[in-house]
């Protein structure tokens, strides 16, 4: 669609001079914070310095009173060299004689040191009224010096500031910064969206559907209300235009009709060939009132979108640290591990979510969409304010399945707003919106989750999401209210019945494609992102921070890969191949941390599991159309994919408890390579289970 | 929610409270728990660090010692004593007291051996070798303790701390099964840690009985063979030959000496790992309490030793070798010298 | 201003607003986290000197409650720093058994403290009072049963304000370069919709034109619409031309 290109087109033009501003206004932020940095730490750190070097000073002087000569003293860099490792701000130690000799030291030396060290003003320190300390700056450098001294004279030590300190640590902040790039990045794409584009993109595509209907000679005017905008004029100008055409129509038919009403005989012959045209232009052109449309559901499917991020948004932001959360609220729970208490409120999360969402369909139908979004939003907001003064495991359970519950409700209620508004032509469509926000939301959630919590601490975190619910409870409520129902939605929701699951659970062809390929990937997502990462990453000694940034990776994958193999899935490959291959490269992600129990490592395990998830995931629900035409026969379309998801979710459930246990036995770089053990195993076998097989490929139908 | 729970223990503890407070002459809170204690030659600061810990936690016990000074004719009548006594708990200082009183566990003989009320032993070097548990995790049997000697990795790497070496010297007493196992796991921990061990045995006489003869000399080829450092294990024979005849010959020969026990390092060796034996009593009493206050079956209890042991340097000998500690050891270890301590250096005073 | 226009430049202020605020928020949590770390680092410094002592006390065999030269030692200790406001030893209880300040000798700890030292995972520990900041030591025997703790209080007051300046700077820096970007990225913006703008202003006048029946000035060329327009005007006019003749042949026919 030409417009849809060309706004597009905008959009990243748009986004481009945004993300300018914004890396500009970053560099401004940096720039003054390390003057600042510099400015205040550079005193408090020689500080430190005159602390350490206090202990050291106690300690040599110790053992000269144990009458050990000063200059024959032993393992004095050894001392130093626990002072360098332990403080990270400093770089360098040594002792120098009474005249500047250096006669012990440890670390780089700073350029131009031993010239420093003879310095009358660095020997001064020893000489008269000794201060405890003095603190030096030779070029670029730090020192803080102490003057040793027994009844004598002795020596010099000092400790050199590391000068490249005060940008390690904003360096360490450098990167939550690009986190906040990336994600300023997908925020304004989304907002440009929210703002200015739904309205724009509506607009535009009314616009194309005005001038395609002119084309053929659909004159009818539009009683349509036009937004306030230039686009809106735009549409004013082109309703003017056919409401002067249809006056025009109008009077020359009134005229026509009158005359043909007075005339008689001769006249009326003569009247025959306006008659005639008249009847040309009726069969060529429509003129008129248009029949009132269903129409302006492009516009009101693009109001779901914000709504349906910020709430996803609120969730997702939990990702990174919910696990460290509930290992610091952990209570023993005699028989079960630890490790399992902490896969717990994981798991019952997609385990509600698996088992509410078939029956809670039939709901949000019955209720009305928007109420029961409304009704999930508020009760997720009870979920995460409760979470966030939860007291101990045992209420934080009952919170987290207020958050499931909440969950589920909104997703199949924003799942059936799009279905409503949607026919068969744009129901591919609706539904990239659909997952575009959620996919948005999954990259910015968890980063700046993980950033919060490292910041603010768990429970403010949870309370930021608790408030981000809150506000999509507001942007949910100014969605129209009016149910609307397609010929698709008209035929009720159901969940698949007791039946058919198990008929299905039977059959070998459905259960190749199910439990060889979508469960065990389901498994791998949950019980490596929201399990293993979270918890690993933290017991590394590295921060929830971290963690987020990893689960950005993997989303970020999934948003780059997935339209491309969408795409290439439908044209180049047979589609059991991609997921073959998707389930392979995932199942040897955690293989990685065979190698190295780096969590750089980490970083190429969730990027391996977002290629191998984001090539199989588009491919997968496809092919059960494609392989189960005989159960789709005999149960139903519904039935059949009712069955599917329902089981791929519980796949997702089964993930945080399968993880836990094999950490229990093999511990986390055991469990992540057994994990991946299992779905490579799986994506084996259902490789084989394909093999031969070369069925007719079928348009895809979400 | 938790005050449910709350309520749930409130009401389990009234239950199991009240049958306790029913049976008459439960030790506790009305009437001190009442040990048994058998020394082997007198009492030690085993027995303060025992009976320290027992005062600092406030559980009232009352502890009847006898001693066995060195005698085993005496055994039986403690025996007979504990049988007619009955005490709560029965405490054995050193090796042969505690296979008097237990047995080893393969041959227990229930006539003569206590096996009705718990034991914990100390100051046993190697329960294991002496088969007096079969392994340190559990003894399964009515009875658990507290051995004293470092593990010989943490002695070689606090011989490592003091002057990192290439070659270390051992000189042991081959009857001695003690000695031979030590040199085992020395030769192990050789090829983990990249040293050589150059070990010698004590001679043997015509009649197969341990000879100090030669033993000097065999400290001064040591130094030939490139050896820094000459590890005394903890062997009873050499225990009487160090003060007067291995120490000089390896002062004479600049060699630097490491006990493993504090009878060793006491016949002036430069360094020793030992565990101090107020820490040991005070470990054994805690074990005791487990059993008596928190009614820990004593065989579920694991046989230990100190997580961390007493580092002592002699700073006479150090100053007369001219190797003077790494400077971080003056933090933590225990510095012995011969004459008083040395006056408090004068530290510069913060103005700040 | 047009409207467009307008909300284009409200999702550049946001989204400035959004990664300013964030850059800021890191910014000052992690001047305030490595400050206090460095004073708390420098606090325990001295802790670990108290603890070395009592360490090598119990060793000696002397009881943890019998230590009676350390409340000189903690006298000592807490003039070394003038950041340290007092220093105080309690038992596995919460009782305080030696302190800088006599009064709270045999008081209880407070149990924030108890609970901290208790749930610490290294033997360091940490925790805050309302004016003053606790950072502490697990002091354990030899055979790693922990007899008691040490607390060094030291001013919160000191630490904030360090903290305060920091933060306000970084306030007034992120402040200045929102506002830097709120006059920056509108002009930007502006440059980039005019295209877009100018597109909309000539559909704009071609179709205020639409009913013209004269020649119709050319479109611009590349905005991509002068298709739909060409085809907008082809339909009028057709429709036009059709009632012509209509019109026409109405006349003709008198």
């Amino acid at each position: 669609m030409l417009e849809k290109q060309y706004l597009w087109r905008i959009y990243w033009r748009l986004a481009g001079v945004i993300m300018m501003s914004v890396v500009l206004a970053l560099a401004v932020v940096s720039y003054f914070s390390h003057r600042v940095f510099e400015r205040e730490l550079v005193p408090e750190t020689e500080q430190k310095a005159a602390t350490v070097g206090n202990s050291v000073r106690a300690l040599l002087l110790k053992a000269t009173s144990f009458g050990v000569p000063f200059e024959s003293l032993y393992g004095v860099d050894q001392t130093f060299k626990g002072v360098i490792e332990e403080n990270k701000e400093f770089d360098y130690a040594a002792l120098t004689d009474a005249t500047g000799k250096v006669l012990f030291k440890y670390g780089k030396e700073p350029a131009g040191a031993s010239d420093f060290f003879r310095r009358p003003e660095v020997l001064a320190t020893l000489q008269g009224e000794r201060p405890p300390w003095k603190g030096f700056r030779n070029g670029g450098q730090y020192f803080v010096s102490l003057p040793v001294a027994s009844d004598k004279p002795l020596g010099i030590l000092h400790v050199a500031i590391a000068p490249e300190f005060v940008n390690n640590v904003l360096l360490e902040v450098l990167l939550d910064v690009v986190v906040v790039l990336v994600v300023s990045l997908f925020f304004t794409l989304e907002l440009l969206n929210f703002m200015a584009g739904a309205r724009l993109a509506s607009g535009l595509g009314e616009f194309a559907h005005q001038v395609e209907r002119m084309r053929t000679g659909d004159f009818t005017a539009t009683a349509r209300m036009r937004a306030n905008d230039e686009i809106g004029r735009l549409l004013r100008r082109i309703d003017a235009a056919v409401d002067h055409i249809n006056v025009r129509y109008e009077f020359l038919v009134g005229e026509l009709e009158d005359k043909l009403r007075k005339a008689s005989g001769a006249r009326r012959e003569a009247l025959k060939p306006a008659v005639a045209a008249l009847e040309s232009i009726k069969s060529r052109f429509r003129f008129g009132s248009a029949a009132k449309e269903g129409d302006g559901d492009e516009m009101n499917l693009n109001r779901i979108r914000a709504p349906l991020f910020a709430f996803i948004l609120a969730e997702e932001m939990t990702r990174s640290y919910l696990p460290t959360y509930v290992n610091n609220l952990l209570v023993p729970i005699p028989g079960l591990s630890p490790q399992v208490v902490i896969g717990l409120p994981i798991m019952l999360f997609m385990l509600i979510v698996a088992l509410g969402q078939p029956y809670l369909g039939g709901w949000s139908e019955r209720i009305g969409r928007r109420k029961a979004m409304l009704i999930g939003a508020a009760v997720a907001t009870i979920g995460f304010a409760g979470t966030a003064v939860a007291f101990n495991l045992y209420d934080l359970l009952l919170w987290r399945s207020l958050c499931a519950v909440g969950y589920a409700m909104v997703f199949v209620a924003a799942q059936g707003y799009v279905l409503d508004r949607t026919g068969q032509a744009n129901r591919a469509q609706g539904f990239a919106l659909f997952i575009g926000a959620i996919m948005v939301a999954t990259v910015c959630g968890p980063s700046i989750g993980g950033i919060l919590a490292d910041n603010l601490g768990y429970r403010a975190s949870f309370g930021v999401s608790a408030i981000i619910s809150l506000l999509s409870i507001f942007a949910i409520a100014r969605l129209p209210g009016a149910e609307v129902r397609t010929a698709v939605s008209q035929r009720p929701a159901r969940g698949p019945r007791m039946r058919e699951i198990v008929a299905l659970v039977l059959n070998r062809r459905f259960m190749t494609l199910t439990g060889l390929a979508a469960m065990p990937a389901k498994m791998i997502l949950t019980g490596v992102c929201f399990y293993l990462v979270p918890l690993y990453i933290v017991s590394i000694g590295n921060t929830t921070a971290m963690a987020g940034r990893m689960l950005m990776v993997y989303a970020v994958m999934m948003v780059v890969i997935v339209p491309l193999a969408a795409n290439l899935s439908d044209a180049s490959m047979r589609r059991d191949r991609y997921v073959s291959m998707g389930l392979i490269l995932s199942g040897l992600s955690g293989m990685l941390l065979l190698l190295s129990e780096s969590f750089l490592v980490v970083f190429g395990v969730v990027f391996l599991l977002g290629l191998g998830q984001s090539m199989s995931i588009a491919a997968q629900s496809a092919l059960v159309s494609e392989h189960c035409k005989e159960e789709i026969r005999v149960y139903g379309h519904d039935a059949v994919y009712g069955v599917y998801r329902l089981l791929e979710r519980l796949g997702n459930a089964l993930g945080p408890l399968l993880a836990s246990l094999l950490v229990v036995v093999w511990g986390y770089q055991g469990a992540f390579v057994a994990i991946s053990g299992v779905v490579l195993v799986c994506g084996l076998l259902f490789t084989i289970a394909t093999r031969g097989q070369e069925p007719v490929p079928e348009p895809v139908s979400p | 929610m938790s005050s449910l729970r709350a309520a749930i223990i409130v009401l389990l503890a009234t239950v199991l409270a009240v049958p306790a407070a029913f049976a008459q002459g439960a030790p506790g809170a009305n009437r001190p728990y009442r040990i048994y204690a058998i020394t082997f030659r007198g009492m030690t600061d085993v027995e303060k660090g025992f009976t320290d810990y027992f005062t600092s936690r406030r559980i009232p016990v009352q502890i009847t010692f006898r001693d066995l000074n060195r005698d085993a004719s005496r055994m039986a009548g403690f025996l007979e004593e504990i049988r007619q006594t009955k005490p709560d708990l029965i405490y054995t200082w050193g090796t042969s007291v505690t296979l008097g009183v237990v047995g080893p566990y393969d041959k227990v003989d229930p006539s003569r051996h206590i096996t009705d009320i718990p034991v914990v032993f100390t100051m046993v070097a190697a329960p294991v070798l002496a088969k007096i548990v079969p392994d340190l995790a559990s003894s399964r049997r009515n009875l658990t303790g507290v051995y004293n000697v470092a593990s010989t990795e943490a002695q070689m790497r606090a011989m490592a701390s003091y002057r990192p070496f290439k070659t270390m010297g051992m000189i042991y007493t081959p009857t001695e099964q003690n000695s031979v196992v030590v040199l085992d796991e020395i030769r192990q921990l050789s090829r983990k840690m990249g040293f050589n061990v150059v070990a010698k045995p004590f001679k043997l006489d015509a009649s197969k009985k341990v000879t100090n003869e030669g033993a000097a000399d065999m400290v001064r080829e040591m130094t030939q063979q490139n050896v820094e450092w000459l590890y005394l294990p903890p062997d009873s024979y050499l225990n009487t030959q160090t003060k007067n005849l291995i120490i000089p010959a390896a002062m004479e020969s600049s060699l630097p000496t490491f006990a493993s026990t504090e009878g060793l390092m006491d016949t002036g060796a430069l360094m020793g790992l030992v565990a101090r034996y107020h820490s040991i009593g005070q470990f054994t009493a805690y074990k005791a309490e487990q059993i008596l206050v928190h009614r820990m079956a004593a065989s579920r209890i694991p046989v230990e030793t100190l997580t961390r042991f007493s580092l002592q340097v002699r700073m006479d000998v150090a100053e007369a070798l001219k190797l003077p500690p790494p400077l971080p050891m003056f933090n933590y270890a225990e510095l012995l010298t011969p004459g008083p301590a040395p006056a408090a250096a004068v530290i510069p005073t913060k103005a700040k | 201003m047009g409207t467009i226009r307008f909300r284009f430049i409200m999702v550049a202020l946001v989204v400035s607003f959004f990664a300013i605020g964030m850059a800021a928020f890191l910014n000052y949590f992690k001047y305030k986290s490595t400050i206090s770390n460095i004073v708390k680092s420098r606090v325990l410094l001295v802790g670990q000197g108290i603890e070395g002592s009592v360490q090598a006390s119990l060793q000696l065999g002397m009881q943890f409650a019998e230590l009676s030269q350390l409340p000189q030692l903690l006298q000592r200790e807490r003039q070394s720093d003038r950041l340290i406001r007092g220093i105080d030893v309690f038992d596995t209880n919460g009782q305080i058994l030696y302190s800088t300040d006599r009064a709270r000798v045999g008081q209880k700890a407070s149990d924030s403290w108890l609970d901290a030292a208790q749930h610490a995972k290294a033997i360091e520990w940490a925790t805050e009072e309302p004016d003053e900041f606790v950072a502490g030591l697990s002091v354990k025997n030899a055979f790693n049963l922990t007899v008691g703790y040490l607390a060094l209080r030291y001013s919160r007051e000191d630490v904030e304000r360090a903290t305060g300046v920091a933060g306000r700077e970084i306030l007034l820096a992120a402040l200045g370069a929102f506002a830097v970007i709120a006059v920056l990225a509108p002009i930007a913006l502006i440059l980039v919709i005019r295209r877009f703008e100018r597109d909309l202003s000539t559909l704009d006048a071609a179709a205020s034109h639409l009913e013209d029946r004269a020649q119709p000035q050319p479109v611009t060329e590349g905005s991509g619409f002068e298709a739909a327009i060409s085809s907008l005007r082809g339909s009028l006019s057709e429709a036009n031309k059709s009632l012509d003749d209509l019109r026409a042949r109405l006349d003709a026919a008198g």
